[in-house]
Order: structure tokens, then C-alpha cells, then sequence
């Protein structure tokens, strides 16, 4: 071959190389990332069961159950309407009622939301800021509960 | 005193100003006196920033809140060793770290720089001036440390707990030295541009840089996931979070970076490609050291609460990021392309292992921006997580690791794939054996978990046997094999050790994800629970009570066959009545290279505590396999072959061997 | 003054260290072609060391030699375009770009500072601040130094007992319940510690009588059947729980025990007749506040300290009148207005102020926020 004819097989190569990975990417995209959702914009959107989201808002005062092993139920709000989700595991530190959180898993066939993760606010590099912002947009900020 | 110090900054910002420009003019008209003055002004301006950030760093321990700065981030309470380090937990300070770091930098390369030409040098402190200056303007303007309280408040603000930690302390420094490392590649980088020219020297110079930097940046992102592990509790070591992938990405291109460098120095080769990767790594820098302190990465609106910063944030992304790659297009094509190869060299491995590494960095950098721009253009709020990652990121790096070896026995121009198969026949076989014992004797191992192992074991061997290959392993008797190893370079061990590091990480990895057990539960005081193998006695909760903080621990007994503890275990939950602040310790017990982990959740209505029990078998391997990594990049580093001496009569002995030192 | 002085020297060395490099004689520099042969050199010399050591085969070395050689070569044909001299107008330029750098080092950095420097400002390290005689200490100084003397011996339950109320009155309510509770634990408990701990977790709860609050008065009343400040948050308790009559029947018994000279006869009637207008959660806000006056409002009787309040609110009112863009004084005198009750004028001093901020700005947000988190909203 040609000094020219190589080069080209070469950037032909590394360019079909590319192709392969961006189109994974995209790919792994549309599959894995997970959508943010409040609870009051569940009725609007279309959720599956089994189809992975973040679900934030704020523990629902009262609702916090715990069962005789890890597990424990507790439901989630957006003070407009809220979900029950259910959890095994360890609990953040911060986790407590009216507390900010961001649950994450995906509704089980009975319409419960069945968390793997759950992160609380000021979990120092986890903080989730889409609670506070969601809450904002819904004039149900925390921080002016005095009232 | 305050105000010296900050009197110091804006001398340095005026000094940075200067070496930004009259050297640039020197080189542009040939005046050896102008272009002889930047050594001596970075040395200046590195002094003073220094200055500056020791007055900093002493108002933080002396308390003084007239500094709104250190108001706002400290408190007299804190333990004199938080007080200082403090001093870069919090986005000025860090700031200024930053600044000191890159005129650091910037007074090493005038130091040691004796032997490059000088045209070069001029022009790389210049880009280095014009860094420096652009960042101690942001400092200076938008995050000045040194605004003062009149009158002084009498207490400080933070006494935030979990904050006070040495892991955290020093992840930050370690990782600036890493991101700002690249800088002087960048600088690199755009000097030759300017100058329209690589000199022989170029590449010498860039690949210690890039070694230092790398360094620095593998122990900031080993020590910043070692400290998630340990201080989260949740038992992970890596969260595929947006800031660690700020630093992940840099460490990603800087790694090709010093493989393509090495192509570049032996066969003037893939230069241009070289120069682009040192502009990009540099980038990625960048783009971490703001991602991360800017808030950006958690939400596009963080942008707007706080604009004059943001703004000038975007303004230097743009001017460096933007600036370097408009003149690396302009200029790219008037520099002489570098010589050809065959597909099947050394060369040929090297230039596959960058495809693989940057193709990663681009997956990575994609998955992380994603959400961002998502948020920008429409309502949806989205996160990409690990499951992303491990779906992209994996199928990369797998067909990388099992190249690995091959790379180092190919010979350079024109290799020979068969001979080097044939000498990793007997590191093959070894592989295929753990793979083998792995999946035989190993309870619950599944076939995939073995295959990872093998793949552990396959780049630890291959790293042995390239050190055995080249000591003439074979062909040569026992005695002259010693000899020759003894006198192999040590960037050839650097090389087989940072393999072999990456070995003992991916064998960690792969211990930990395919062999681990995970166990939650409540138990009652006196209640055993058994994961994998060894049994656990939880004997109840006691109050503690420790300096500034009362702590619930609970105590676990490891029992030996016969049901007799032989060690405890304690995990914690704390609380910080100051602040109201509860933290979870982990309890932590190393056996071998595989750690048992505990941590403790909340107390269940029928008296019992939720435990989280982990086995992490080999976990300890993905920090250490780090550590060797490191260590290989130092043995790079002090290879005598980067003792390049200075033409002419300027050529001392003493001069070459402190060159080779850095 | 020593500022100055270190200012000017560091100007100086700066100034030098860019002035003596271009003044410096103009001494040969070594041509990059030079520093590529040297770099050469260097490759060829590690390439016989490799060969020695029998690192790599001799056809191998044979061709990167040759290769390294082409390398010198193509320098030695390029290094004739090289050659550059310095002209005169060359030289003029140097001596311009110079002088310009020299001057520019002292200008930028003077004239920088002076916009975002306060040079007049003295370091102020905690420790020194502490040494310092206590008369001319603020108050906040004193408590600090009560704090550090604390945090040394944190045993000594009477510092806990004199900083206790001090916090109280400085409305660091948290830490007063704290240092109460330091005191309790040393000292034992008294009636007087026990109902001032429930007044600052009251107070800490923004005036709502807690669980914890509530238990500590009724230790402080078990101790002490007539303790006057007990028996009022008490009743406070009670009304805030909506029992409105019995805390009405508790006041009035109260009342009718306590001596014609106690201070809390006029609270108590306040509290009386507040019952009656559904405002009883505004009474437990009794302390006045502001800082400054906190102190002297303390030791003065009810009646005094009641008016001292009006005359200082008035004033405040009538200075917001004239000078409106005062962020904090809006938030002082509605916060004010609430502790003598009046919460239409609270709310009025709030719509004032957001008024003169207008609508949308920042500060006017602020104040919104700061009026809801004490019970006031903004009537249109």
C-alpha cells in the first residue's frame, strides 16, 4: 500500500472504531439513564413498571414503617400527591420525616415503588438539588414552613 | 498581614501579566534578554503567591475572622490540623491552591529548564503567564479569599463534622497537583504551536511532565474513592458520580497521553496527535476543577445563583478550551508530520491503546454532560448512573486489558505478533489456571467473575514476563539474567510495574463485584449471622462518648471455629450535638488483601439493629494496585534517559543530572 | 504603617525581578538546532547502552541508528534558515516593551488594590482579641472568652450558669439551652436553671413550648410551686395546645399570687388579654430584641424596658421613613413590632420595605422570606 492508501485504511479503521462506540453510547443512553420524577408528575408521565427512575421529594410525615427485618415503607411527597415506596437496606443518616430525599428503583406491578438506593439531602457530595429545585417550581419550598 | 498577603496576590496577578507577554515578544523579535526574563518573573510570581497563600493558610490557624473567608469556613473549635487544611475546602481557597500549584509549576520549568531551547522555554512560561494571569484574575475578582469583616464576628461558621477528615484534607491538594500537572503539557502543547515548530526536546520534556502529573492525579482518584469507601458507609468504591468522573476523565487522556508521548520521543512519531492529547487532557482539567466547584455538574441553575462566576467560569472554559484548539487547527498543518509504521509495532499497540483510551474518555465525558444538556434544552430531568458506565465503559476497557501485554514485547517499526504470543504462552497458561482454579474451587463463582480474574492475573503475568523477556529470559543462563535485570532501565520497570498495578486493581475490582457477599438484617444483642465463611456475633450497642461528639456503637465479635471471639469489630453512628449532624462509621477489619464491613443502620421497633454486612474479598488490591501504579510512573520519572544534556559550553554535569530530576 | 512599608519593598522586588533579566547583558543563545543534535546525541548514546546491555537486537539498533541519523541531517538543512539579528529597530522595540513592563508591574498591582484592598485593616487573630482588657471589649468578645475559658474546663459548672442567660439574652438560644444543661449536670438543678433551660428551647422553637421545653418547666415547678416564669410558659403550653380556657384560669391564678412589684404581672396581663384576640403564640416572644438594647433593656424594670422598646422602634420607624433601603433595619422593626404585639404594623413595616425595594429585587425576596418565618404574609 501507499503511504497515502494507509493512512486512510487507518483513519477508516479508527473512524469505524468510533462509529461502534458513539453508537453504543447512544444506545446506553436511551437504556440506562434514569428519568427525574416528583411525585405529582407521575399522573402526566408514562411510567412502566420496572422501567428504572429517580423518584425525590419529601418524606411524608407518619408514613414511616418498619418492618421486623431491614425493611421499611415509607412514602414519598411532593405535598401535591404521594407515592409508597418500600425499601431494604440501611437508611441515610439524615433520612427522617420532611426530609428531603431522592429514592431511586422502579414500580413493582402493584404500584409501589421499589427503591434500591436512597440518598438524603446534605449526604455531603450527594445532595440532591432536584428535590429543592422541584419543590421550588411547585411553591412548596422547606425552607418557609413557619407558617 | 492580611492585607501583605493580599497585596502579594495582586502583585503576582501583575507579575503573571508580564510573563504572559514579554517573553512572547522576545521570541517573536529574537531578544534573548526578554525571552531570558520569564524564568526569572514565574520564579517572582510563584514567590508571591506562596506568600499570599501561607498568609491565608495562617489566618486560618490563627482564627482570624476578619477574613470573611475564613468566617465563613472555620471555627476556633476545630482541631489545629482541620484548621489548616480548611484552608482548600472551600472554592476561594481552593482557588488559590489551584494558582499556587500551576506557579509552582511555572517556577520549575524556569528552574530546571536550563536545557531546553530557548525559544521553547520562553514561549511555555508565556502560556504559563497567561494561565496563571487569567486564573488569579478570577481569584482576585470573583472569589477573592481575602475580603475583609468590619467589625470582626468572634466566632466562625463551620464546624461541619464530616468535613473533618485527612482523607479530605489531602485529596484535594493531591488532585490539583494532578490537573494542574497537565498544564505545562498544555503550555507545552501551544508553544510549539506558536513557534510553529516540535523541537527533538519536546518530547523528552512533555512525557516527566505528564508522569508527574499522572502520578499526582492516580493518588488523588485512589484516595478520593478509598476515602467514599470508608466514610460513606455504603460500602462502595467507585459511584460513577459526576465528580469523580471530572477526575477520572483527565486521568483517562493522560494516560494516553504519556503512551503516545513515549511514540513521539522514540520514533517522532504521532506528533500532532501528541500535541492535541496534551491540549485535551489539560481541558478535562479544567472542565473538573470547575465542574466540581462551580455546582454545575449537580444543576445547570447553580450557574445562575451566582452569574459574575459563572460567567467568567464559561469565559476561561472558552478562552483556553476554545482558544488552543482554533490554533491548533490553524497551526497543526505547517507542522512537520512525524515518520510511518507498520500496524502490527510497538507503535502500532500504542496508538491502539489511545484509540481504546480516549474513545473511553469521550463515553465518559458524554455520559456526564448528558444530563446537563438535557436540563439546558428541555424540563426533563435526568441522571446517568452507573449502569450507563458499566454497559459502555466495560466493553472498552476489557479488549484494552487483554492487549496490555502484548504492547511492551513488540518491537518497535516492525513487530512481530506471533513471537510476542509465543512469550506470553507461559503467562497465558497461568491465566487460563487461575481462571480455572477460580471457577472449581471457588463457591459461587460464576463464570464471568472467573474469566475477570483470569483477565487480573493475566496482566500481572504479563507484566513479569515482559521484565523476563527483557532480561533475556530463554536464551541467557540464570546469572546473566540477574545481571541484566539488575541493569535494566527503570522505565522499564515503571512500565511492567504500573502494568502489574493495573493488574492488582482490575483482580480488586473483580473480587470485590464477582466474589463479595452482601448481607442486611436486624439482630438482636447475642445473635449470630454467618457471610462467607465467617461468623459474626453481634454483642449490642454501647454509648460512647468522644471529644465533640457522643457515638451508639455497636460491637461484633469475629468467632473462630470453635464459637470463641477472636477479634472485634465496632461500627458507629455519631452524633455531632454542635451541629446536629449524624455520621456512620464503618467497621472495618483487613484480612489478607479482603476486608469484612459493617455498618450500622436504625434500630427496629422490636429492639434490633439494622446491619449491613459486606465481604469484600481482595478489595484492598484496587487502592494498592493504585499505589504500585504510582510507583511505577516515579521509577519512570527518574529514568536516567530524561538527563538530556544542554548544547555548547552551557553543558555542567550538575545542571543535567538536577534536569533529570524532575 | 509596617504594611506600607512591606508593600513598597515587595513592589520593588517584583519590579526587579522583571528589570534586571531585560537590563542584563545580551549573552549567545545556543540555536534550537543545537538542542535537537543535543537531544540526538543523547538518543544515539542510550542506543549503544542498549545494545551492550543486549536489550535489543543489532539489525534493530542498526535501523534506529540510521533512523536518528536522517534526524541530523534533516537539521543541519533547515538550520540555515535560522539565523536572525538584532537591528536597531529591534533594539528600540526591546527597550519599549521594557519600559513598559517595568511601570506595568507597580501600576497594575497599586491600582488594583486600591479598588478591591482594605489596607487599613489590622489582622485580628482570635487569641490576641482575647488577651485584650476586658474593658474595651465588646460584648460578644467577653462571651467568646467565657467560651475558650469553657472549652478548656468545661467543668466549671458556674461559668456555664453566668454564660447560660447571657446566651438567652444574645438569642443563641441553642446554645443557652445547652450551657443550662452543662449548669444542671455540675450544679444540680434549681428552679431557676430548670425554667431558664425550658425558656431557651422554647425560644429555640420559635416560641413554641415543647415537649422537652414543657418537661423542664415542670421540674422547675416541682422544685419551686411559685416560680413565676414556669407557671407562665406553662400556661403558654396550654394555650398553644388550644386549651385556651385552663391557660386563661392558670394565667389568672398567677396573677392573682404574684407581689404588685414583680415584672411579670404586666407579661401576665399582656398575656390576658391577648388570650382573648387569639394571639397567644406571639406572647411567648416576651424578650426584647435587638441586640445592642438586649443588655441594657435587661436590667431595667418591665415598665421602663417597655417604653425604652417604643421609643427605640419609633425612632427605627421614623429613620426607615427617611433612609428606606435598609435591608436589616426593615427585618429589626418588624421583628420589633411583634414583640409589642402589633402585627398589623409588623406587616406594614414588611410591605414598606419590600415596597422600597421594589417588587422583584433580591433584598425584597429576602424580606418576604424573613416575614413568613415569623408568621407575616404580604396582603395585596
Amino acid at each position: 500500500m501507499t503511504r497515502k492508501q494507509k493512512r486512510f485504511a487507518v483513519i477508516l479503521g479508527g473512524l469505524a472504531f468510533l462509529g461502534a462506540a458513539t453508537g453504543l453510547t447512544f444506545y446506553a443512553l436511551g437504556q440506562k439513564a434514569s428519568y427525574f420524577y416528583m411525585p405529582a408528575d407521575l399522573a402526566s408521565a408514562d411510567v412502566q413498571p420496572g422501567q428504572r427512575i429517580r423518584l425525590g421529594g419529601l418524606v411524608e410525615d407518619g408514613t414511616i414503617v418498619r418492618g421486623a427485618d431491614a425493611s421499611v415503607s415509607f412514602a414519598v411527597t411532593d405535598h401535591e400527591s404521594s407515592v409508597k415506596v418500600s425499601y431494604k437496606g440501611v437508611l441515610p443518616d439524615l433520612f427522617r420525616e420532611g426530609q428531603g430525599v431522592i429514592t431511586e428503583g422502579s414500580f413493582g406491578a402493584d404500584g409501589m415503588f421499589i427503591a434500591d438506593s436512597v440518598l438524603a439531602k446534605h449526604d455531603e457530595r450527594y445532595m440532591p438539588k432536584e428535590v429543592a429545585e422541584g419543590l421550588k417550581e411547585k411553591g412548596v419550598w422547606v425552607e418557609s414552613e413557619g407558617d | 498581614m492580611i492585607e501583605i498577603g493580599h497585596f502579594a496576590l495582586v502583585l503576582a496577578f501583575a507579575l503573571a501579566l508580564v510573563q504572559a507577554t514579554v517573553p512572547l515578544v522576545g521570541t517573536r523579535i529574537g531578544d534573548e534578554r526578554m525571552m531570558a526574563s520569564a524564568g526569572t518573573v514565574a520564579v517572582a510570581c510563584f514567590a508571591l503567591t506562596a506568600l499570599s497563600f501561607a498568609v491565608l493558610a495562617s489566618a486560618y490557624a490563627l482564627s482570624d475572622f476578619s477574613v470573611a473567608n475564613v468566617w465563613e469556613n472555620s471555627h476556633s473549635l476545630k482541631p489545629m490540623l482541620y484548621k489548616i487544611t480548611g484552608t482548600w475546602g472551600n472554592h476561594e481557597g481552593s482557588m488559590l491552591l489551584w494558582v499556587l500549584i500551576l506557579t509552582f509549576f511555572g517556577s520549575l520549568v524556569a528552574v530546571f529548564g536550563g536545557n531546553l531551547p530557548a525559544s521553547l522555554k520562553a514561549n511555555v512560561l508565556a502560556v504559563q503567564g497567561m494561565i496563571g494571569a487569567v486564573f488569579l484574575l478570577f481569584v482576585l475578582i470573583t472569589s477573592n479569599p481575602f475580603v475583609r469583616l468590619d467589625p470582626a464576628p468572634i466566632e466562625g461558621r463551620d464546624l461541619n463534622p464530616v468535613l473533618q477528615d485527612i482523607g479530605l484534607a489531602v485529596h484535594p491538594p493531591l488532585l490539583y497537583l494532578g490537573y494542574v500537572g497537565f498544564s505545562v503539557c498544555f503550555s507545552f502543547a501551544v508553544a510549539a504551536l506558536i513557534d510553529g515548530r516540535i523541537d527533538a526536546a519536546w518530547a523528552r520534556w512533555v512525557r516527566p511532565w505528564t508522569l508527574v502529573a499522572w502520578v499526582f492525579l492516580t493518588g488523588g482518584i485512589a484516595m478520593g474513592s478509598y476515602w467514599a469507601y470508608y466514610e460513606l458507609g455504603w460500602g462502595g468504591f467507585w459511584f460513577w458520580d459526576p465528580v469523580e468522573n471530572a477526575s477520572f476523565m483527565p486521568w483517562l487522556s493522560g494516560t494516553a497521553l504519556l503512551h503516545s508521548a513515549i511514540v513521539m520521543e522514540k520514533r517522532s512519531a504521532l506528533k500532532i496527535w501528541t500535541l492535541l492529547l496534551s491540549i485535551l487532557t489539560f481541558s478535562l482539567s479544567l472542565l473538573g476543577t470547575f465542574l466540581v466547584r462551580s455546582g454545575v455538574l449537580t444543576s445547570v441553575h447553580a450557574f445562575a445563583s451566582d452569574p459574575s462566576r459563572g460567567v467568567f467560569i464559561l469565559c476561561i472554559l472558552v478562552l483556553f478550551i476554545g482558544g488552543s484548539l482554533a490554533l491548533f487547527a490553524l497551526r497543526a498543518s505547517a507542522l512537520t508530520p512525524g515518520g510511518l509504521f507498520q500496524p502490527i509495532s510497538r507503535e502500532g499497540a500504542l496508538v491502539l491503546n489511545n484509540l481504546f483510551l480516549t474513545t473511553a474518555t469521550a463515553t465518559i465525558l458524554v455520559g456526564t454532560l448528558y444530563p446537563l444538556v438535557v436540563e439546558a434544552f428541555s424540563q426533563d430531568k435526568i441522571s446517568v448512573g452507573a449502569p450507563f458506565f458499566n454497559l459502555t465503559f466495560a466493553p472498552l476497557m476489557v479488549p484494552l486489558l487483554i492487549l496490555v501485554p502484548f504492547g511492551p514485547l513488540l518491537a518497535w517499526k516492525r513487530g512481530d505478533a506471533l513471537a510476542a504470543a509465543q512469550r506470553l504462552m507461559a503467562a497465558f497458561a497461568l491465566a487460563l489456571l487461575a481462571v480455572l482454579i477460580t471457577y472449581l474451587f471457588i463457591d459461587g463463582a460464576s463464570v464471568l467473575a472467573a474469566l475477570g480474574a483470569g483477565l487480573g492475573f493475566w496482566l500481572i503475568f504479563g507484566a513479569l514476563t515482559d521484565l523476563a523477556v527483557k532480561s533475556g529470559a530463554g536464551s541467557a543462563s540464570l546469572a546473566t539474567m540477574a545481571k541484566r535485570f539488575a541493569g535494566l532501565p527503570r522505565s522499564m520497570f515503571g512500565t511492567a510495574l504500573a502494568h502489574l498495578g493495573l493488574g492488582l486493581t482490575v483482580l480488586g475490582i473483580v473480587g470485590t463485584l464477582g466474589f463479595g457477599a452482601e448481607k442486611i438484617l436486624a439482630m438482636r444483642p447475642g445473635e449470630t449471622v454467618e457471610i462467607a465463611d465467617h461468623t459474626l456475633r453481634f454483642d449490642g450497642i454501647y454509648p460512647v462518648r468522644g471529644p465533640n461528639y457522643t457515638e451508639s456503637r455497636g460491637r461484633f465479635y469475629l468467632l473462630d471455629a470453635a464459637g470463641n471471639p477472636k477479634a472485634e469489630i465496632s461500627s458507629a453512628k455519631r452524633l455531632f450535638p454542635v451541629r446536629q449532624t449524624t455520621t456512620t462509621e464503618a467497621g472495618i477489619r483487613t484480612m489478607g488483601f479482603s476486608q469484612l464491613y459493617i455498618s450500622l443502620g436504625d434500630e427496629t421497633t422490636d429492639g434490633g439493629t439494622v446491619v449491613r454486612i459486606w465481604w469484600k474479598p481482595l478489595v484492598t488490591l484496587i487502592w494498592g494496585g493504585a499505589l504500585v501504579m504510582m510507583l511505577g510512573g516515579a521509577m519512570s520519572l527518574a529514568d536516567r534517559r530524561l538527563r538530556v544534556g544542554a548544547p555548547g559550553r552551557r553543558r555542567k554535569p550538575a545542571e543535567a543530572a538536577t534536569a533529570g530530576a524532575t | 504603617m509596617i504594611f506600607w512599608v512591606v508593600a513598597v519593598a515587595l513592589t520593588l522586588c517584583a519590579s526587579l525581578a522583571v528589570l534586571l533579566p531585560l537590563t542584563g547583558r545580551s549573552r549567545e543563545v545556543a540555536a534550537a538546532a543545537d538542542h535537537d543534535l543535543e537531544v540526538y546525541r543523547d538518543q544515539l548514546a542510550e542506543l549503544d547502552r542498549d545494545v551492550a546491555r543486549g536489550a535489543i537486537p543489532l539489525a534493530e539498533a542498526e535501523q534506529a541508528r540510521a533512523e536518528i541519523g536522517r534526524r541530523i541531517i534533516r537539521i543541519g538543512r533547515s538550520e540555515k534558515n535560522e539565523a536572525q539579528l538584532t537591528t536597531s529597530a529591534t533594539g528600540r522595540l526591546v527597550r519599549r516593551v521594557s519600559a513598559a513592563a517595568v511601570l506595568a508591574v507597580p501600576l497594575v498591582s497599586w491600582g488594583l488594590y486600591a479598588g478591591i484592598g482594605s489596607p487599613d485593616l489590622p489582622s485580628q487573630p482570635l487569641a490576641a482579641r482575647l488577651q485584650k482588657n476586658p474593658a474595651q471589649s465588646t460584648v460578644d468578645e467577653l462571651v467568646a472568652r467565657a467560651e475558650s475559658h469553657l472549652a478548656a474546663n468545661p467543668n466549671d459548672g458556674r461559668g456555664w450558669d453566668v454564660l447560660a442567660p447571657i446566651y438567652v439574652r444574645m438569642q443563641r438560644y441553642s446554645d443557652a439551652a445547652a450551657a443550662y444543661r452543662h449548669a444542671i449536670r455540675l450544679l444540680g438543678s434549681t428552679a431557676a436553671r430548670q425554667s431558664g433551660l425550658g425558656e431557651a428551647l422554647a425560644n429555640a422553637a420559635q416560641g413554641m413550648v415543647t415537649a422537652d421545653a414543657q418537661a423542664a418547666f415542670e421540674v422547675a415547678r416541682s422544685l419551686d410551686p411559685a416560680n413565676p416564669k414556669a407557671n407562665f410558659y406553662l400556661a403558654l403550653a396550654l394555650a398553644q395546645e388550644g386549651r385556651k380556657d385552663d391557660a386563661k384560669a392558670a394565667w389568672q391564678a398567677m396573677f392573682a399570687e404574684l407581689p404588685s412589684s414583680s415584672p411579670w404581672r404586666q407579661v401576665v396581663a399582656q398575656a390576658l388579654a391577648q388570650t382573648g384576640e387569639n394571639q397567644a403564640g406571639d406572647a411567648g416572644k416576651m424578650e426584647p430584641t435587638g441586640e445592642a438594647a438586649a443588655d441594657a433593656a435587661a436590667s431595667m424594670s418591665e415598665e421602663d424596658r417597655n417604653a425604652m422598646i417604643e421609643t427605640m422602634v419609633a425612632g427605627l420607624d421614623e429613620r426607615l421613613r427617611n433612609d428606606p433601603l435598609d435591608e436589616d433595619g426593615w427585618m429589626k422593626l418588624m421583628r420589633s413590632y411583634l414583640v409589642l404585639g402589633r402585627k398589623e404594623q409588623a406587616e406594614g413595616a414588611l410591605k414598606r420595605g419590600v415596597e422600597a425595594f421594589g417588587g422583584e429585587s433580591e433584598q425584597a425576596r429576602k424580606l418576604a422570606a424573613f416575614g413568613e418565618s415569623l408568621g407575616l404574609s404580604l396582603k395585596e
